[in-house]
């Protein structure tokens, strides 16, 4: 399910369609999540992303108008080298994958309490603590680049 | 670590600056005296006085060669803000801001030549990067930086996924970030980890600007504020190789002979295209952007190479390059033409300018008696020493002949034609500076063995 609409996000000739179906996409990763015991992850990535980046997302495409007559032409060689260079990728990504699941086992099924948020704050600021303090420097940086960016 | 803490304080000490003054000459004063603070504070640190005692769990690690070229970075950036400080001014009114950016920026450099975990690296090129988009697009009412900074913002951050994603697939085989846990027992190339290995080559070759992902340097470089190219094309760049060594040493290190091909072809590309295409520009700043393609060309020796004279040697082309190209952007920035015709006839009404201007292109192209000569022969004979890549370094040696074209044509323009003046009036003290810069580069150049065997020292105590 999460792949057949990660297609139709790409193959929908409509852009608001495209965005509907990057929310069915990010159900069916929440899913994914929740069944690997990241229920915490499984939930954010349903309220940061399906919700509110995904009203962010349509508000911008309504604004921009956008419609079939003001989708640029594109070059028929580039779209069969964007085909081949895509094409590469996914053998190379499918040769790796294919190794990894032979290894069965993919995460603490059945046992694992791993993903609820306790145990991710108690990993948090233990054994991460520094890379998360180091986040705030990005986003202090992102925030003053917003202001400087948006100010007249 | 003690550069990490207080280069981001000193950003939010900048940001503060800009509530408490008004005036530009104090904000500029307390950002200079910072960041001699700064290296004050690293250079203690490579002498083994800790302010910050932290418990990194692994995460970070600081070894000299990494903090060795913090100083070079942050000495850098210091010359960049006593000669294009003023020059920022005239970009736009939120002087602290930048400031303040540029202090981010330097912590994430301190964090990208110290890491030790691919976590880390994320941050650190993240933190980097960030800042930079904003500073491209700085110069807000003109069109060519808007779309500058939107371009650089798309590709970096689809280069950042790719990053990412390379991350993901070598922690799916190792289970951990740790840089020592993915080098053990990583003796040959598994599918997945060459997925992985493949896409983090990308991702930092579009860092550091290497061919075939060179497409948005020129655009990006020369839509950028000029004083912000400078220290995109110098500094920032640098950084990019020192994370890409460490990453590729550190992680990769044990099967290098599956990779050495790959990166050698990627340098030849480099090399060529970028050399090739810089001889057709109309522009110096265009030119100069092709250019720090060509240089990062030569940069990428030391990841064909990876041995201790191609580390060495990385420091002191870290040197040479930063502070040449620092002095012809500063120089640049006095041009209100920014064609090869507007040099012309500069060597007559502005000798200081000219003469200094000469010597840093000379450096950039490797002739001897400057430190580029030096900064390029050491990384050539890194190559040489590897023993693997011999066809790469007569590549090396042929475009570096190239390379001599163009730099020479700007001053054929200084000292050979006339022209109309076109060039802001320089103070005294911005001249001082730059004859200071060139007779470092000079000195470097004659005696090389200073800088390298006070590296070796260091290294091998």
């Amino acid at each position: 399910m999460a792949l057949g609409s990660a297609i139709m996000v790409v193959i929908s000739r409509n852009p608001v369609h495209s965005v509907l179906w990057l929310i069915v996409t990010f159900f069916a990763i929440s899913g994914h999540y929740i069944l690997m015991n990241a229920q915490f992850i499984g939930i954010v990535n349903l309220i940061v992303y399906a919700g509110a980046i995904m009203v962010l997302f349509l508000f911008v495409i309504m604004l921009m108008n956008l419609n079939a007559e003001t989708e640029p032409q594109k070059n028929k060689w580039l779209k069969l080298a964007g085909v081949v260079a895509g094409g590469c990728l996914l053998l190379v990504l499918v040769a790796a994958l294919k190794q990894a699941e032979v290894k069965g086992k993919v995460a603490l099924l059945g046992t694992g309490d791993i993903g609820l948020i306790k145990n991710l704050g108690k990993a948090l600021f233990t054994d991460y603590v520094v890379p998360f303090e180091i986040s705030s420097v990005l986003f202090l940086s992102a925030m003053v680049g917003a202001v400087v960016i948006g100010k007249k | 670590m003690n550069a990490i803490v207080i280069s981001a304080v000193l950003g939010v000490v900048m940001m503060f600056c800009g509530v408490f003054t008004n005036s530009k000459t104090a904000v500029r004063n307390v950002a200079i005296i910072g960041l001699l603070g700064l290296i004050i504070a690293n250079v203690l640190d490579l002498g083994g006085y800790h302010f910050f005692d932290v418990n990194v769990k692994g995460m970070l690690a600081f070894d000299v060669f990494g903090l060795l070229f913090n100083t070079i970075a942050f000495a850098s950036t210091w010359i960049y803000f006593l000669l294009s400080g003023r020059d920022m001014e005239r970009v736009g009114v939120n002087l602290a801001e930048y400031f303040a950016l540029i202090f981010f920026v330097l912590c994430g450099i301190s964090i990208v030549s110290a890491f030790n975990s691919l976590l880390m690296l994320f941050l650190g090129i993240e933190i980097i990067s960030i800042p930079l988009y904003i500073l491209t697009g700085s110069d807000k009412r003109n069109l060519k930086s808007n779309e500058a900074a939107l371009k650089y913002f798309l590709m970096g951050s689809f280069s950042t996924g790719i990053m990412l994603m390379g991350i993901t697939l070598i922690y799916g085989v190792k289970g951990s970030f740790d840089m020592e846990v993915i080098r053990t027992g990583t003796t040959q190339l598994t599918p997945m980890i060459a997925a992985g290995l493949l896409l983090l080559l990308f991702a930092m070759s579009f860092k550091v600007s290497a061919v075939p992902f060179h497409f948005w340097t020129p655009d990006a470089y020369d839509g950028a504020p000029t004083v912000f190219t400078s220290f995109m094309a110098t500094i920032v760049k640098v950084a990019g190789f020192i994370a890409f060594i460490r990453l590729f040493e550190g992680c990769f290190g044990e099967i290098k002979a599956q990779w050495q091909m790959l990166a050698a072809i990627i340098t030849a590309a480099t090399l060529l295209i970028g050399n090739i295409t810089a001889v057709f520009q109309q522009s110096v700043k265009r030119m100069l952007s092709y250019s720090s393609i060509a240089q990062a060309g030569f940069m990428l020796f030391a990841l064909v190479a990876m041995n201790d004279m191609a580390k060495e040697g990385m420091i002191f082309y870290a040197a040479a390059y930063s502070l040449a190209t620092i002095g012809i952007f500063a120089i640049l920035l006095k041009m209100k033409d920014y064609t090869f015709e507007g040099f012309n006839g500069l060597a007559k009404r502005q000798p200081v300018l000219a003469a200094t201007n000469t010597i840093f292109l000379l450096s950039l192209a490797g002739i001897p008696a400057t430190a580029g000569f030096w900064a390029k022969f050491y990384m050539l004979s890194a190559a040489v020493n590897n023993g693997n890549v011999l066809w790469l370094v007569i590549v090396g040696v042929l475009c570096a002949a190239i390379s001599v074209y163009y730099y020479f044509r700007v001053i054929q323009a200084m000292y050979f034609k006339d022209g109309e003046p076109q060039e802001i009036e320089t103070s005294k003290g911005f001249n001082g500076l730059l004859i200071a810069i060139a007779a470092v580069v000079i000195l470097l150049g004659i005696f090389p063995h200073w800088l390298l065997d006070q590296l070796s020292n260091i290294f091998f105590l």
